[in-house]
């Protein structure tokens, strides 16, 4: 009994054994939220193990935020040291640390060998916050923070950072957002702040790094006029802070990121009445990037899942028809693949016009830390 | 001879069980040693040194660290004092009150409920009672809408408590029960002789759990409130989850530092600082278990 339990148990995992080898498995790491791992295990995985049913797709989640892609450089940068090749196939990453992942040489340039290259258009698969990234990177998506205000309780929003300064005196608490260390959400507003009252927003998403605009007299008066304006504000606990206060309606009007907006709105997490609008002269906004690790010992197959991912349909289908988010690719190869349901819901509040006019980006990573720095020097 | 036989068969013994002692324990030290200490002073280095002046320089000692965590956190290193203070003295008394009724109390029933329903929420982590106090103390939240419909308040009335209160809150409801737990227990163990003896001659309940009851249970409650306190030191999802605004507490300073500025050298001043207030605490009550035993007993 017990030698043929033993026999069973070998064969098992013979077969099992046989079965492993036969597969290869293409290791993907993302960072970013829930939602993200949830994209690329549940929508993308699928889709390629149609095309290489022996492919396995294994999804590492390292968490949200930039904390999440320094994770995945610390772990690249580490295996380099090693001299041992890299466990991560393709990495999601953010646009913040992508820039030093490539000049520390992490990363492989493959976007020339992917079919989908050519459909790629925007600025930021070119620049990563002052950092040359072209050929390393190819947008996921691209996501955007805007206001969402409650039409019962604002009905008539103020349309820009210096409307809304003033209002603020009006509406004490009315506004509310999430400061600088729990969200980026937050984090954008301030952001968008400094690209206002500063009157340099093009110099700090541009460059090149000016260091006597730090602590200059416009950045310190800016600063003042914030702290100011602080008193006069909720502070909400994160980006779902801000959807859970707007829906219970403690506060009426707060920046959030739009996908994670109309997501929960699907979800009937967050009232239907309540509207987004991109602000006056705008806020930042930012892509996920798929990137390819110079020693990934799976270069052709990784290639070949990001020209999956980088696709019209699976740009049409996935990122904006079931996660809410901007195409990575230009918008129009997306056109013939989509309904005109699904377009106007994701250009009803804000218009192709406004993300072309007021959709930023961060500022270059030598302002961005300062702005949190000064932040946390002069406005708490 | 027989003798000599048998002490040396003894030593023998003796010494086996001293090794296999030794390799009963062996896993458990190494376990601390590689987990705990090590990486425990690699941080400590970290958090004394920066990076050299030269491109090749290596690192060097420093107090810089010190100096911005001071500069930046020294308000959110007092605040942390503070809340873990208060939420202290609070679990102390709610301890005292919920040990004292189960073993005071007179009403079987009540004693009984009490003894089942305080134990909760040991059982609940403290990610998941964050985000339970996040919707519960919210200005619109299920507190104030339950108190609205009882009349107590009007929706114009309402306040949030997502701030410094609604992390006291959390803490409070979250380490009660277990402080509470170990001082019951205490309690419980005591010779009710004494009890009895204040009763006959007339002390009320509350006298005789003041002066009778819990100078017996001060050793169990310390130790409770030392582990309770070290517990809420090292909480990071109570405060970012309720309230992340300035001030806050040190280990969303510490998250902070790491996520947003990839600067470990800071968060592991803040970690050293918070190592120091943790070890005072333990310090304070090594040194009252040294004075008592020398003292009086």
């Amino acid at each position: 009994m017990k030698f043929k339990t033993l026999g069973f148990a070998t064969t098992l995992a013979m077969a099992i054994s046989a079965h492993a080898q036969a597969e290869s498995i293409l290791n993907v790491a993302t960072a970013g939220s829930e939602n993200m791992v949830e994209y690329v295990n549940q929508y993308l995985a699928p889709k390629f193990r149609e095309l290489h049913p022996d492919v396995t797709v294994r999804v590492i989640g390292t968490g949200p935020g930039d904390a999440g892609s320094n994770a995945i450089m610390e772990r690249l940068s580490a295996q380099k040291d090693a001299g041992a090749s890299a466990d991560i196939d393709v990495a999601v990453v953010h646009e913040k640390p992508v820039g030093k992942m490539v000049t520390d040489g992490l990363l492989a340039k493959y976007a020339a060998s992917a079919d989908t290259a050519s459909l790629v258009s925007s600025d930021k698969a070119k620049n990563a916050l002052g950092v040359d990234v072209e050929g390393y990177v190819m947008p996921m998506f691209q996501s955007q923070t805007a206001w969402a205000y409650h039409p019962a309780l604002v009905s008539n929003p103020p349309k820009s950072y210096a409307e809304l300064s003033d209002w603020v005196k009006e509406n004490p608490g009315v506004f509310g957002y999430n400061g600088i260390r729990n969200g980026m959400s937050g984090v954008s507003f301030v952001n968008g702040w400094m690209y206002a009252f500063t009157g340099e927003a093009d110099k700090m998403m541009k460059g090149p790094f000016d260091a006597s605009l730090v602590g200059s007299e416009k950045w310190n008066a800016a600063l003042a006029d914030l702290k100011e304006f602080n008193k006069n504000v909720t502070f909400t606990p994160g980006n779902a802070g801000t959807l859970d206060m707007l829906n219970r309606g403690e506060i009426g009007i707060g920046p959030v990121w739009v996908d994670m907006f109309y997501s929960w709105q699907a979800d009937g997490r967050v009232n239907p009445e309540i509207k987004l609008m991109l602000p006056e002269p705008g806020m930042p906004g930012q892509p996920m990037h798929y990137v390819i690790p110079e020693t990934s010992k799976q270069r052709d197959l990784a290639v070949e899942f990001i020209e999956l991912a980088t696709s019209p349909e699976v740009q049409a289908h996935g990122i904006v028809e079931q996660f809410n988010w901007y195409p990575g690719i230009d918008a129009k190869y997306l056109e013939s693949e989509l309904s005109a349901d699904v377009w106007d819901k994701l250009f009803a509040d804000i218009t192709p016009e406004d993300l072309a006019t007021k959709s930023l980006s961060f500022p270059l990573v030598g302002y961005f830390d300062a702005i949190l720095t000064s932040y946390e020097r002069d406005v708490e | 001879m027989a003798q000599a036989t048998a002490f040396y068969l003894t030593g023998l013994i003796m010494n086996a069980s001293r090794f296999s002692g030794l390799l009963l324990v062996a896993p458990a030290v190494l376990f601390i040693a590689g987990l705990f200490v090590y990486p425990l002073s690699y941080s400590f280095i970290d958090a004394f040194t920066v990076a050299g002046d030269a491109a090749d320089a290596g690192t060097r000692f420093s107090l810089a660290n010190f100096v911005l965590a001071f500069e930046l956190y020294g308000d959110d290193i007092v605040f942390t004092v503070l809340i873990v203070s208060l939420s202290a003295v609070l679990i102390a008394s709610g301890a005292i009150l919920i040990g004292g009724y189960i073993t005071l109390g007179t009403n079987r029933f009540l004693v009984n409920a009490v003894r089942i329903l305080y134990r909760w929420p040991l059982f609940i982590p403290f990610i998941v009672a964050a985000q339970c106090m996040r919707t519960f103390l919210a200005k619109n939240g299920l507190m104030n809408g339950v108190l609205i419909e009882m009349g107590m308040l009007t929706p114009l009335e309402t306040t949030g408590f997502l701030d410094w209160r609604g992390i006291v809150i959390t803490f409070v409801w979250k380490q009660l029960p277990f402080v509470a737990l170990l001082v019951t227990g205490a309690m419980a163990s005591l010779d009710r002789a004494g009890i009895e003896a204040a009763r006959d001659l007339g002390a009320g309940r509350l006298r005789i759990l003041w002066q009778i009851v819990v100078p017996q249970v001060m050793p169990t409650l310390i130790v409770a409130l030392v582990l309770s306190i070290v517990t809420m030191m090292s909480v990071l999802s109570v405060p970012v989850m309720i309230s992340g605004h300035s001030p806050t507490m040190m280990t969303v300073q510490m998250a902070f530092r790491v996520n947003a500025y990839h600067d470990y050298g800071t968060a592991n001043a803040l970690g050293v600082i918070s190592y120091l207030i943790t070890g005072l605490v333990a310090w304070i009550y090594l040194r009252r278990g040294v004075a008592g035993k020398g003292g009086e007993k």
